[in-house]
């Protein structure tokens, strides 16, 4: 498919969001709004410890708990398994306990307070074992004794032999890189309600990103077929990864409980349990060794990747995927090892969060590649620019960058929008001027768009079109995805690509939240592929509902004459007449009924990749980007204050500019929130800051002056060619602020939030001062 | 009426319309929990920290809690008022400069709209932002109960951590502050994990005069780094008569971070507080060679 020759009316127009108004004035219906008759509540009887052996739960005899149902793994009709990666997560934990607050049974009662009541009188005897709680811990016991921990995944990629490289360098650069725990905070905590249907199957409505996970995810554990369980999204405030597959969990909660009890049940955590009991991304450690010439040549890349899991495995490998691809994505290199690994430790297991690895590796690979430019003396862009990938190129797993990418286009401009060599002129390097330190910092990075390897191919996904009567009682096209909206715009740009495959206006077409009973698996909402894969998926069913249009028209109307629809209209020149595709449609679906078609994604043939080896084309496409920072600190506090970010992005082409530009400020900000501010640190096995209060994430008045812009290298093989824009606004302000922190105080901080307190006990010149 | 606090246990609310008669329901033996803008009230049942009080006895309505007068050297503020009020009111702009700049900065315009003086008080907490000001504004707390009114200089109502002295049966009624005197100059700063919507990790005032170069007074205090918010009378005892030089800075910075035991918790390590209280005072005393425009950072917010 050739997308040059398209020409489009709706893509790339900043079309306001269409889910806007009723969530701007509070009629958009969350889960806990939603008013369901003769709903009880469920709560979890949760583990005191982190590491222990189950022996007994002991039931409060003073207690009446026949006006409660509570649900032990005796209960599940199932398997007491949680059906994800590793399968070694139980639903409800019945010997060994693997993380504080894992679950040991469940219980529901009319009211939340009553539910709450009886699981306070159910007390678990716990014989506890050693937790092991930090990356930190972990790292040493990597360092010395691998076989004392628990290795949940591994990976390498290999290219050409990294000895040989780092035997060729004129100088080895070494440096390790840290990175904690990230909380999504979305708008809503996660909630969902479970209710029995009458053919014994349930129903589930929630805050979600995937429902194709939960309902096939649920099978093994409720011992129900896939059509017995039905999953619809509730309105969702926003999810970063946190509502992918964690929703599962309390999917299965509800599930269970509305199964023995007969009633609807509900679970809507308060922030405290969703921090506490929900995942968060994965901690970080990393150490590079690049081998240099002395001309700027990188000769080897050597990279330990290290990912704390938590308890469960869930889906950290493909977590260690990403990240380790992402290690070395953007640097031209003969000579590369990368050894994934991630470790299992007892806290809540880690799961997705926008980046999925990703911003963790590039956290890690442009600092260090900073400091290789510093140790060569370089420039920091002049460095890059040697090395960066261009066309022809081969990445680590040897995917060559192909012609209609140009990685270094984004860099050139950001250099010239941020006026770079001129203000870094202004860097104190250590020396405050006027009571302030001033740096400023690069990164350049790429993100693949899509699921990893060739995860597209075997998603198949699909989308259907129903030619259908609309809730205004016109006849139109509703767009039946799994894709949901979770406040990035998936229910704007997917009506704005169908109206321009189809050709009608954009009012004919209705995109309704997902309800697995009407919609096909269009795949998961995450990794960035929503406006890439489903929406070249929903244009392609757009074509064909055109063209089922055009051939019932030339039949009923154009005495079979040919007929074309542009603009809302079919026109017949062999009869120069023309009907509306309002008339059309009337006339079809009063004579025929509603109308599907369905079309399926599909990569070229030309994708090749080895799973096992890591070798091959690691994403269908990348998206491109460079930031650059300005940083001030103040001399009298170490306040940290990032000033201005300059930042330009190749997601391929527009949908929605002003939907576009929403992503990437809000993903800088989240990003922002990553170098700076958040900070999670773990007491007594739980997460400290669990409340809004001290986890504290970036409020408007932290931002800093944005200038985002756009350069659309589009994807040529899924129209109307779209690359992510989703997850890449989180991968590289980090390193770009710890560049610029370097450049204004002289000190690497190589470990992420940087605080005033870290860059105090980093900076010894302030230390001496209190010691006087 | 009822009211809930937390979405599984309802209160009674109790609507006094006068300060007579919000003292006699508090003369009961058990006496109902006072609530004023809820915002700490409400946090704190949310989570967990305190029982959601059976009986509460709501503050806003009651006029006498309300008004901000002036008097010769002083404004007295109703303990009502809320953050929001203080920092619009005329006569505090001029009186006590650094009341404003500090009421500015709690929470957002949300909480400055609806949380009061007189909660911050009666909270207690030693990372509110407002007892550090009323320390150096020589503010005086005025308590009510059934037997009569209490007048009881800040230094003294603040006695320990989250301990005050006020009994159960008794209402803050106001705080009387000393306004700025002719030719002194105040000045404030907050430091906290964002620029709005933070609790600080240190935050401190000071107010002094200069003349001729020497210092004629200094009054400074801290908040978070100690069990309530300080003076630092150390500091303050080795300034008065001193030349403003940089000696004479250094060595009060060396000081204030010397006469501090802050504490590490979740927003702050007690080592960089220990540090930055004498960069404050600093920061204070630099502020008198940079002309007349007020402290430093204080961008308070929606200004
Ligand atoms: C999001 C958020 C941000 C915040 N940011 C800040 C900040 O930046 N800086 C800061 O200092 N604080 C901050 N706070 C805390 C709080 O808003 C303030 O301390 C506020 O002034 C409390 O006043 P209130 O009227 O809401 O008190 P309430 O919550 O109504 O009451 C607090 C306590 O005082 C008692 N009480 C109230 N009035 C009286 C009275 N007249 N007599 C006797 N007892 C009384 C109540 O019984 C209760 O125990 C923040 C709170 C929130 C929720």
């Amino acid at each position: 498919m050739q997308t040059k020759e398209i020409t489009f009316k709706h893509v790339g127009q900043g079309i306001p969001r269409r889910d806007g108004d009723e969530k701007v004035r509070g009629l958009a219906r969350y889960v806990d709004d939603l008013n369901i008759p003769d709903c009880w509540y469920g709560v979890a009887v949760r583990s005191p410890v982190a590491h222990g052996r189950l022996k007994t739960l002991r039931y409060d005899p003073a207690f009446d708990f026949d006006q409660v149902c509570v649900v032990t793994p005796e209960d599940i009709p199932g398997k007491n398994i949680v059906d994800m990666m590793g399968q070694d997560m139980p639903f409800l934990a019945h010997d060994l306990i693997r993380y504080r607050g894992e679950p040991l049974a469940l219980v529901a009662a009319p009211t939340r307070q009553l539910a709450e009541q009886a699981a306070a009188h159910i007390q678990p005897d716990i014989d506890p074992l050693e937790p092991l709680y930090t990356l930190e811990e972990v790292i040493a016991l990597h360092k010395t004794d691998r076989s004392k921990l628990d290795e949940l995944s591994a990976q390498t990629i290999i290219k050409g032999s990294v000895d040989e490289g780092l035997a060729a360098a004129d100088k080895v650069i070494e440096g390790e890189y840290w990175a904690g725990h990230q909380e999504q905070l979305y708008i809503e905590p996660q909630g969902m309600v479970a209710i029995p249907e009458k053919d014994g199957g349930v129903f589930l409505q929630g805050s979600l990103q995937c429902p194709y996970y939960i309902a096939p995810e649920l099978i093994v554990t409720l011992g129900l077929p896939l059509e017995k369980i039905r999953v619809k999204q509730a309105a969702v405030g926003g999810a970063f990864g946190g509502k992918e597959e964690f929703p599962t969990l309390v999917a299965g909660y509800c599930a269970l409980l509305a199964m023995k009890s007969g009633k609807p049940v509900k679970m809507v955590y308060d922030r405290c349990q969703d921090i506490r009991y929900s995942t968060k991304r994965h901690p970080a450690w990393m150490k590079y060794r690049v081998g240099l010439k002395n001309d700027g040549t990188i000769t080897a890349i050597h990279v330990d990747f290290v990912l704390d899991g938590g308890a469960y495995t869930t889906l950290s490998p493909v977590v260690l995927y990403r990240g380790i691809l992402h290690t070395t994505l953007g640097y031209n290199c003969e000579h590369v090892f990368v050894d994934g690994r991630v470790y299992r430790t007892h806290t809540f297991p880690d799961g997705a969060f926008r980046g999925f690895g990703a911003p963790q590796a590039i956290w890690g690979l442009e600092s260090h590649m900073q400091e290789c430019a510093d140790a060569l003396g370089m420039d920091a862009e002049v460095f890059r620019l040697k090395n960066y990938l261009r066309a022809g190129d081969k990445t680590g797993t040897g995917q060559v960058i192909s012609a209609e990418m140009d990685p270094p286009a984004v860099m050139l401009e950001t250099l010239k929008r941020s006026d770079f060599v001129n203000r870094r002129t202004l860097n104190t390097y250590g020396v405050p001027r006027d009571g302030k330190f001033f740096g400023v910092g690069v990164a350049f990075f790429g993100h693949g768009s899509g699921f990893t390897g060739d995860g597209e191919m075997r998603l198949q996904s699909k989308a259907a079109l129903d030619l259908d009567w609309l809730p205004n009682g016109k006849p139109g096209v509703n767009i039946r995805i799994s894709s949901t909206e979770m406040g990035q715009g998936t229910l704007t740009i997917m009506p704005q690509i169908a109206a321009d495959g189809l050709k009608i206006p954009m009012a004919c077409v209705d995109c309704p939240l997902p309800d697995t009973k009407y919609v096909p698996d269009s795949g998961p909402t995450v990794a960035s592929r929503t406006a890439m894969v489903v929406g070249s998926t929903v244009y392609g069913a757009a074509e064909k509902m055109k063209a089922l249009l055009e051939q019932y028209a030339s039949d009923a109307f154009f005495g079979g004459h040919p007929c074309h629809l542009e603009d809302g209209v079919l026109t017949c020149s062999a009869v120069s007449q023309s009907q509306t595709f309002e008339d059309v449609a009337r006339r079809l679906l009063e004579e025929k009924g509603m109308q599907r078609v369905v079309h399926q994604f599909k990569l070229p043939d030309t994708v090749v990749w080895d799973q096992k080896t890591f070798k091959g084309d690691s994403y269908p496409s990348y998206s491109w980007s460079a930031n650059i920072v300005e940083v001030e600190i103040d001399a009298l506090t170490l306040e940290i204050k990032l000033k201005k970010a300059t930042s330009v992005w190749d997601i391929g082409r527009l949908m929605n500019p002003v939907l576009a530009k929403g992503q990437i400020e809000g993903g800088l900000t989240q990003a922002l929130g990553y170098a700076l501010m958040e900070k999670m640190g773990i007491r007594d096995g739980l997460f400290d800051a669990d409340r809004m209060q001290t986890y504290v994430v970036p409020t408007s008045l932290d931002t800093p002056e944005f200038d985002i812009h756009f350069m659309e290298y589009p994807y040529p093989h899924a129209a109307p060619g779209a690359k992510g824009v989703g997850e890449i606004p989180m991968d590289g302000l980090a390193p770009a602020i710890a560049n610029a922190i370097k450049a204004a105080t002289g000190i690497r901080m190589n470990r992420i939030p940087i605080t005033p307190e870290s860059l105090w006990e980093a900076m010894p010149s302030t230390r001496k001062e209190i010691a006087s | 009426m009822s009211v809930s606090l937390r979405c599984v246990e309802a209160s009674d609310l109790l609507l006094p319309g006068s300060l007579p008669e919000a003292l006699a329901m508090m003369a009961e033996p058990e006496p109902p929990t006072p609530l004023a803008g809820g915002t700490d009230l409400m946090v704190q049942c949310e989570a967990g920290a305190r029982k959601p009080p059976a009986r509460l006895l709501s503050l806003k309505q009651l006029p006498e809690l309300k008004g901000i007068d002036e008097a010769d050297d002083t404004i007295r503020i109703g303990a009502g008022a809320t953050h929001w009020q203080i920092r619009n009111h005329a006569d505090v702009k001029v009186g006590l400069p650094g009341l404003v700049e500090a009421v500015s900065m709690v929470g957002g315009r949300q909480i400055q709209t609806m949380g009061t003086i007189g909660g911050s008080l009666a909270n207690g907490s030693p990372a509110g932002d407002i007892a550090p000001y009323l320390l150096i504004a020589d503010a005086v707390v005025e308590v009510a109960s059934i037997e009569g009114t209490r007048q009881i200089p800040i230094r003294n109502f603040l006695i320990d951590y989250r301990k005050i002295d006020l009994k159960p049966n008794e209402l803050i009624v106001a705080v009387t502050c000393k306004v700025l005197p002719e030719g002194a100059k105040e000045g404030w700063r907050k430091l906290g994990p964002r620029a709005a919507q933070a609790i600080s990790k240190i935050m401190g005032n000071y107010r002094g005069k200069i003349v001729d170069g020497v210092i004629e007074s200094f009054a400074v205090s801290l908040g978070s780094v100690a069990p309530t918010a300080i003076r630092l009378p150390e500091v303050e005892a080795f300034l008065v008569g001193k030349p403003l030089s940089e000696e004479t800075i250094a060595e009060a910075e060396r000081l204030a971070s010397a006469s501090v035991k802050p504490i590490s918790d979740i927003r702050s390590t007690a080592e960089y507080r220990k540090w930055v209280a004498g960069r404050l005072v600093r920061g204070f005393l630099t502020s008198f060679t940079k002309g007349n425009e007020g402290s430093e950072g204080s961008e308070g917010c929606e200004s």
